[in-house]
């Protein structure tokens, strides 16, 4: 096709071309970095936690006053979760994957270690700790239920056993099995031995100790204990599958029931737990994809608008080209080669704003180098859009007929 | 050369129903050059559309070069025009953004010439109408007269066997339109056949032949050629 | 003349209702996107307390180990020790000073009717309410005798005060809290800090408290705090031993009337530190701060940082459109060539035609604004059901609404500046010769 032609016209009306240039160029920017921005939101929104989601909830209580008998509340609760229909497992703990808070430790090898050598999230849970979370053991054992203690108010002592996950394992004793060694969790106390190993446990914080790495959020420790220290008791229940929400009822009823100086706390899904953690992310993703679609739309109706301009301007001379013996297909062409160029020109700069947006959120927001496939993407979807929107306002110029040539004006 | 039959071109609204052209027969031999003349509103300008196929005819027969033009589609006629049949407006019409050279080459893109061809071709007509140095100019930089010229370089770019010229000095003062009308004659001289609407009695009177049109129809047929005013100053390096 | 220009602009904006739907548009998904973000950002990280930020400083000292700072580089811990924060109280160095620590707390109303349910509450001391002025409705806070005594008194937020006693003045009467009964002296009226930044440990835009009771009460009653703690070793055991940890757990503010007194203050600080390092306590080198409300908000990262990303595309994003604009409007002057070069033959000044587009290009700019107003309303409604926690935050206020309409019409004003400009360089002669 006629290029250069096409180029030097196009550069006898500068402003145009700078315009839809410039307009082409920062949509490119905004949405190759939004792009790149959701897909890492969604990574890291799909990372699995481990643990079973999907027929999983906590529930809990407070108790009241110094009265209130923590031990005996604690049993009573979990013989009664135990025996609801419907319940697969249940253990007391004190927290839950994602649920944005929790306990957490550094974990040293020696005793007297000045610095930890990795962080941990602690999970104070008892026997059945293992088959409710559904994490999966990779070697080892869990606790039996004769190793399960209470920690009580001021009780700064660690059982002597735990159980860790393998992404811990893997920090601490890198190259080499975890099962059996000993680790310490307060390094001026007693050690504990590593009685088994979690395939995967995800720890209760986003973003946890992430100057230890990307597996840091997986750095879980289980700790055989029941926490008695305060009047807070909470449970985390399995249900057979789809019998969730239902057990979920039961449970809140009975807890109310059967001990009445204390308030049971509202039941929660594990997956509502999970949602609420992400839910900042989830929102930019959704805003962004907003930003991406909205910014699209303006940008192909400038170029509507923009080129019906241009049509409108230069009927007279389409119908010239058309008297010279120009066919249809040639005017259409015309105008969808000129947008390909002006898109290309847009998109020249565009890369350069790309990469100056993704230096920018790189400098100020830690984000990553962004790779060149969503550059490309941003490419071919800015060219197909181009060419899509110019479409119709080329149409119609080669509908012009060529006798508009011979009428003046 | 240029030969209808009979034909009728009639516009239609939801209300009413214009002839612009009935009955409309006329027959160019090749190498003629004939004036078409008539008042404002007579169906010159349609006249001239149809006989660049610029405009599709209600009605009738029309020939050219031999060829039938009935029937033939868009794109058919889109190179039939480019290849026979070349224009020049009262406007003018050259294409603002792009250079002299760029304007001539217009029609020889749509021809499909290759850029060697194309080079040849049009440092050759623009040479012929004397604006070789000035190839880079833009129209703006030009006279009426100048602009007139590159528009008929660009039109006998692509070797037209008919040339169409539609009040090709309308825009022109007497001077400008003298050296205009002096290349036609000259472009006439080598072959081409020329067909020009006018109202300007004086320019007729220069063609070989008038056909003079009322109301759509051909009223005065001057069937016989006429003795031609031989044209000063021959060649084509007339200044403008 | 101006109507005269507005009547010709509205005129020539319905000739070509596609191409100024396109503008308006283009000019409202701008500003709507832009103002929802701005807003959101602004009312982040705005001063919650502009009448006297530069006086309220919250505390810090850095007590933490040896061997590592509590965070990179060399932050030190945003909470300070029981040892601490009852020394710096006993020692009342500043014009007002007070303790906290957020508390959960089981409320047991005495009517059977209402369920007994657990309940946000904040351990403080009296001069909580001077520093942070929150507004009374009944009765007043407690004094420093109660402060001292660990008097079983409380003050109420509206709130709760609507749901236990139907918002009539309960001061005198009682209320039930874990079991002890504190006497209610106060009664707030509706307070809700955009952010939440005297205690920024848990979540910076959570409701307010429900309750407050003194602090000397709840340490007597060995009442665990609800917020964060933080501790590079182990607490001795009990409770004793746990107040007389190295653990952070208490926020600390002051209030400081000047700057003297803000200089005075540091140097009593440094001067209590260094007593302690003398005890073995306070291993890292001097680093003790009284960043003031501003600073506090700032260094402890309360604009997210998703939010600033947001304004910043956002903005690019109002770029895009108003080149968008430009173009468009360009167009559309270009396309009225002739009718300028008419206008201009007929005598009008130049000044007159670039008054004459400009109102159009005004025109355009507040129908744009306006809908982009709504536009920003329902953003502010979506990023509301996105982020459930900025409930608090995602709401316009006047400020913002003006901010929005200066913007748009600035924005199309300055879109339309060029193709004005554009167009009154027209000359009257060549567009009356046909093209």
């Amino acid at each position: 096709m006629e290029i250069r032609p096409i180029l030097s016209a196009l550069m006898r009306s500068k402003v145009a071309l700078v315009l839809i240039g410039l307009q082409i160029a920062l949509t490119l920017a905004i949405v190759c970095n939004a792009l790149f921005i959701i897909s890492q939101r969604l990574q890291l929104m799909g990372r699995e936690s481990g643990i079973n989601e999907v027929d999983t909830f906590t529930i809990g209580s407070l108790g009241f006053g110094t009265g209130f008998n923590v031990k005996t509340s604690i049993e009573e609760d979990l013989a009664m979760l135990r025996g609801l229909p419907g319940v697969a497992a249940a253990t007391s703990t004190n927290t839950v994957p994602l649920s944005n808070g929790g306990w957490s430790t550094g974990i040293s090898l020696k005793p007297q270690q000045r610095t930890s050598s990795a962080s941990s999230a602690i999970y104070f849970v008892d026997e059945h700790g293992l088959d409710t979370f559904g994490s999966k053991l990779a070697e080892g054992r869990f606790f039996t239920a004769d190793e399960i203690t209470f920690r009580e108010r001021g009780d700064n002592t660690w059982p002597s056993i735990v159980v860790i996950t393998r992404a811990l394992a893997n920090r601490l004793f890198p190259g080499e099995s975890a099962l059996g060694k000993q680790i310490y969790l307060d390094n001026e106390g007693a050690p504990q031995t590593i009685i088994g190993i979690v395939e995967r446990t995800q720890v209760p914080w986003l973003g946890f100790a992430s100057d230890e790495g990307p597996d840091a959020e997986y750095q879980s420790t289980f700790v055989p204990q029941r926490i008695s220290f305060s009047n807070f008791g909470r449970y985390l229940v399995r249900t057979e599958p789809g019998r969730r929400d239902e057990v979920m009822k039961a449970a809140e009823a009975k807890m109310a029931q059967i001990n009445t100086s204390r308030i049971v706390r509202e039941p929660r899904t594990v997956e509502a737990i999970r949602a609420e953690t992400y839910q900042e992310h989830r929102a930019m993703t959704i805003i962004l994809i907003g930003v991406i679609v909205a910014l699209l739309a303006v940008t192909a109706l400038g170029i509507v608008g923009m080129a019906s301009f241009w049509v409108t301007q230069r009927t007279k001379q389409i119908g010239t080209r058309r008297a010279l013996g120009a066919t249809r297909g040639s005017i259409l062409r015309y105008f969808l080669t000129e947008n390909m160029l002006i898109t290309s020109l847009g998109l020249v700069l565009g890369t350069v704003l790309t990469y100056g947006l993704n230096y920018w959120l790189m400098a100020n927001y830690e984000a990553q180098r962004l790779p060149l496939v969503y550059l490309a993407c941003g490419v071919v979807v800015l060219l197909l859009l181009g060419q899509a929107a110019v479409f119709g306002p080329a149409t119609r110029a080669s509908r012009v007929p060529p006798a508009v040539a011979t009428r003046s004006v | 050369m240029l030969k209808m039959n009979h034909l009728s071109k009639v516009y239609r609204t939801h209300l009413i129903e214009t002839h612009a052209l009935r009955d409309f027969s006329i027959h160019v031999r090749e190498g003629e050059f004939v004036a078409v003349t008539g008042p404002s509103g007579s169906g010159k300008t349609t006249f001239l559309n149809i006989a660049g196929l610029l405009e599709e005819f209600s009605g009738g027969e029309f020939w050219i070069d031999g060829v039938d033009v009935r029937g033939m589609n868009d794109d058919q006629r889109s190179r039939l025009r480019n290849e026979k049949i070349g224009f020049i407006f009262q406007g003018f019409n050259l294409i603002p953004d792009l250079n002299l050279f760029d304007n001539v080459d217009v029609p020889l893109r749509y021809r499909g010439f290759n850029a060697a061809e194309r080079k040849r071709r049009i440092e050759e007509t623009l040479s012929r109408v004397g604006l070789a140095s000035r190839m880079k100019h833009y129209p703006a930089e030009l006279s009426g007269g100048q602009q007139q010229r590159v528009a008929i370089a660009r039109a006998l770019a692509g070797s037209p066997r008919l040339l169409l010229a539609d009040e090709p000095t309308g825009n022109l003062d007497s001077l400008m339109a003298r050296g205009v009308m002096e290349l036609l004659e000259e472009i006439n001289r080598q072959g081409t056949t020329i067909i020009m609407v006018t109202h300007d009695p004086e320019l007729a009177a220069r063609a070989q032949r008038n056909v003079h049109v009322i109301d759509g129809q051909v009223t005065d047929f001057e069937s016989e050629p006429q003795l031609r005013v031989p044209a000063q100053g021959s060649g084509a390096a007339v200044t403008a | 003349m101006f109507y005269y220009y507005l009547q010709l602009g509205l005129h020539s904006l319905k000739r070509n209702p596609l191409l100024t739907a396109l503008m308006v548009f283009g000019i409202a998904l701008g500003i709507g996107t832009s103002m929802t973000s701005l807003t959101v950002f602004y009312l982040m990280g705005s001063d919650p307390i502009p009448w006297k930020s530069d006086k309220l400083h919250a505390v810090q000292l850095d007590n933490w180990s040896a061997d590592q700072p509590y965070r990179a580089p060399n932050e030190p811990p945003d909470q300070l020790t029981y040892l601490d924060a009852n020394a710096l109280m006993q020692a009342g160095k500043a014009d007002l000073q007070a303790a906290m620590f957020k508390t959960v707390w089981p409320l047991q109303p005495e009517n059977p009717d209402v369920k007994p349910f657990s309940s946000l509450g904040r351990a403080t001391y009296k001069d909580f309410f001077a520093m942070f002025e929150p507004p009374f409705k009944y009765g007043q806070a407690w004094d420093a005798a109660q402060d001292k005594e660990h008097a079983r008194v409380t003050v109420l937020s509206s709130g709760l005060n609507e749901k236990l006693f139907g918002g009539t003045d309960s001061t005198g009467k009682k209320v039930r809290l874990n079991e002890i009964d504190y006497t209610i002296v106060g009664v707030l009226d509706k307070w809700q800090p955009r952010v939440k930044y005297y205690d920024l440990t848990i979540g910076a835009f959570n409701d307010a408290e429900e309750y407050y009771v003194p602090f000397t009460t709840a340490i007597e009653l060995q009442a665990q705090a609800s917020g964060n703690n933080s501790c590079f070793e182990s607490a001795k055991p009990g409770w004793e031993g746990y107040l007389a940890s190295d653990c952070v757990w208490i926020q600390f503010w002051v209030q400081l009337d000047s700057p003297a007194r803000e200089e005075e203050y540091m140097s009593f600080l440094n001067n209590y530190v260094n007593e302690q390092k003398k005890l073995g306590r306070f291993a890292r080198p001097l680093n003790n701060r009284l960043p003031d409300v501003n600073e506090w908000i700032e260094a402890q990262g309360v604009v997210s940082r998703d939010a600033q990303i947001q304004v910043g595309l956002s903005f690019a994003f109002l770029i895009v459109c108003l080149v968008n604009t430009i173009g468009l409007l360009l167009a559309k002057f270009m396309r009225k060539s002739s009718e300028i070069g008419l206008r201009r033959a007929l005598g009008a000044t130049r000044g007159q035609l670039f008054m004459q587009h400009l109102v159009e290009a005004g025109v355009i700019g507040v129908s744009g604004g306006l809908i982009g107003l709504v536009l920003t309303v329902l953003g502010l409604t979506a990023v509301r059901s996105l982020y459930k926690d900025l409930n608090n935050v995602a709401h316009l206020d006047w400020f913002m609404v003006l901010t929005a309409i200066a913007l748009s019409v600035a924005a199309a004003v300055l879109a339309g500046l060029f193709p004005t400009w554009k167009a009154c360089q027209i000359t009257p002669a060549t567009q009356l010769k046909t093209q």
